[in-house]
């Protein structure tokens, strides 16, 4: 993808989580697509107030979950029922219960990863390069105790001016224009 | 900073009255009349059957349930009042509510001294010479009575009378002081809270460990000595994770039908509601691990004198209770709360809750009614079985009536908490 140039958008920064959900609930229901906000704490309701209701997670670790299950119990029945048939005290080779330890463990692992990886990727990381990080406010704030929207260019409805004095009605500390 | 007080002028604010609103009042009424219903069915029951035997057996079973809400509501308020978190803030009196119960499960338990022969081998039979005789006379088998006399020093009829007593005892004195202190707290000035804080913490730390012990003996006496030949270190963890999961399920119930009216309403909010979705999720986990974990442990030994316990429960159609305890007490509770969206949806979190407390009715059916010769790798019906409905119904709803009024004496929200002022803020002030 060749380098862009030029606004990557508008960011405004808040000092409470209350007036960023304030802000980005207007913006989205004024139409605004292409939004984003950046917290340095999960707030739940920021992800809500810009329309980001459902996320693959879930369903990724399920399916994990699943794959490392059956994996697991196949595994040892593979191994116990046809390439190692031995007789333990008498038992049946296919003996479920003892099965049951390691394939819980595995659904769990893989549960766990396919979280943590599933997460990650759908988030687009590991990113080498955001434009945001050329704001110095957002650099400082976004970890600590200030709290970001931003507004894209990609949005139909960019317009440097009209945006910057739309987003100055939210009264926030700041709105800064950044560049790709 | 002109953006900082958005937060407060979001901020909900307590109503003026904080006692249990009028419908608590509808619910007694139609706990006294399902109650007595479900008495007139057992009796009618009893009468087809022929026999109290299971009238009994059902007794014990609901004994366990309704001892299961209130001794388990005083555990879990000690939890909380050691954990902190605001959910504990939203439980906290129906908690109360249920800990002060307790003399009506007292009232069950003393019944049961009157019938303990019919019941347990070990009253049945209480010298070693009258266990010989009962082996002679064919009566026991070699290792009943072999177990009932190594075991004679617990089991038997005045140590049964005297540890349940203390239980009741111990159980009484924390409810007693825990309930005492919570009003006293509110009525000092906040300045004092974290001093009242420390306090509860120091009181209830130790009491969760008593607990575990006198739950332990409790639940032996009850029902694992029904079977005076099976032997389990896990034994007390299990009713321990049962009540814990029972009572989650039936506070849950509860709050969420309170907080459709003041004062709940304005202190319930959804972050505490999925919390509480994630901790009742967290005990059907442990639940289907120890219990698993005992059928493990016993499985591999393979050992004679062990796996009748279980053959006693899978053998002769019981393997058809057991798979619906499976599915019923582990699968359905664990898929549907699985899902966040159900967490967070206060009627069908209400329907998992209320089918969990069936589940551990039926658990506790497979737990009691195999440890009789009669019912032991033979699942059968008659008359009685119906019981395990009807009686235990029956001390429910009588246990429920008792409850509301007890939810009725006191204010439902607790004033002199640092989370009150949290929880009345909207959810994402706090996230």
């Amino acid at each position: 993808m060749p380098a862009r140039e030029g606004t990557y958008g508008l960011l405004a920064e808040f000092d409470t989580p209350g007036d960023l959900i304030r802000a980005a609930r207007q913006a989205r229901q004024d139409g605004w697509r292409r939004l984003d906000c950046y917290t340095p704490y999960p707030v739940e309701e920021a992800a809500e107030a810009i329309g980001f209701h459902r996320n693959k997670v879930p369903l990724l670790t399920l399916i994990g979950a699943m794959i490392g299950g059956a994996a697991m119990f196949s595994l040892e029945t593979w191994i116990s029922v046809l390439a190692y048939p031995l007789n333990i005290g008498g038992r049946p080779t296919y003996s479920w219960p003892a099965f049951l330890v390691p394939a819980y463990e595995w659904t769990i692992l893989w549960a766990g990863l396919s979280a943590a990886f599933g997460m990650l990727a759908l988030n687009g990381l590991p990113a080498l390069y955001h434009p945001l990080f050329n704001a110095p406010n957002f650099r400082n704030g976004a970890t600590t105790d200030k709290f970001f929207l931003c507004l894209e260019a990609l949005d139909p409805k960019f317009d440097l001016v009209e945006t910057k004095s739309y987003l100055e009605s939210f009264q926030p500390a700041s709105v800064v224009e950044v560049e790709y | 900073m002109a953006h900082d007080s958005h937060a407060a002028t979001h901020a909900r604010t307590l109503p003026a009255d904080l006692s249990a609103p009028a419908f608590v009042d509808t619910w007694k009424m139609r706990a006294l009349m399902a109650g007595a219903a479900f008495t007139v069915l057992a009796a009618l029951l009893a009468v087809l059957d022929h026999s109290i035997d299971h009238v009994l057996r059902a007794y014990i079973l609901g004994l366990t349930l309704t001892w299961g809400f209130a001794v388990g509501g005083l555990a879990l308020l000690m939890v909380q009042y050691c954990s902190g978190g605001k959910w504990g803030l939203l439980l906290r009196r129906p908690l109360e509510a249920m800990s002060r119960t307790l003399p009506l499960i007292f009232v069950y338990w003393l019944a049961t001294i009157f019938f303990i022969k019919r019941l347990y081998l070990w009253a049945q039979f209480t010298t070693e010479s009258s266990t010989a005789e009962g082996l002679r006379a064919g009566l026991l088998t070699e290792l009943q009575a072999h177990c009932l006399d190594f075991k004679r020093p617990m089991l038997n009829p005045v140590a049964y009378v005297w540890v349940c007593g203390l239980c009741f005892a111990i159980w009484g004195f924390y409810a007693w002081r825990l309930n005492s202190l919570a009003l006293q707290r509110d009525a000092d000035s906040p300045e004092n809270t974290p001093r009242w804080i420390k306090k509860f913490e120091n009181i209830s730390g130790p009491g969760i460990v008593i607990y575990a012990v006198t739950i332990t003996a409790a639940s032996i006496y009850w029902v694992m000595s029904m079977d005076p030949t099976w032997f389990s270190s896990v034994y007390g963890l299990l009713y321990l994770v049962e009540q814990g999961f029972q009572v989650l399920a039936f506070a849950i119930i509860v709050t969420i039908a309170l907080s459709k009216a003041e004062p709940v309403h304005s202190i319930y909010r959804q972050t505490e509601q999925h919390d509480l979705g994630k901790f009742t999720f967290a005990f059907v986990m442990l639940n289907i691990y120890l219990n698993f974990g005992q059928f493990l442990i016993i499985w591999s030994g393979n050992q004679p004198g062990e796996i009748n316990w279980y053959l006693d429960r899978i053998r002769g159609g019981w393997g058809v209770i057991i798979t619906l305890d499976f599915i019923f007490h582990w699968l359905v509770p664990f898929t549907m709360l699985l899902s966040r969206d159900l967490k967070r949806n206060k009627k069908r979190l209400t329907r998992v809750c209320q089918f969990m407390i069936f589940a551990v009715v039926v658990n506790q059916f497979w737990l009691i009614e195999p440890s009789f010769k009669d019912a032991a790798r033979n699942l059968h019906f008659s008359w009685g079985i119906l019981e395990y409905a009807a009686v235990p119904a029956a001390m429910m709803a009588f246990w429920v009536a008792f409850f509301c009024t007890r939810l009725k004496t006191r204010a439902l929200v607790q004033t002199n908490d640092p989370h009150l002022a949290e929880i009345l803020e909207p959810e994402h002030a706090t996230a």
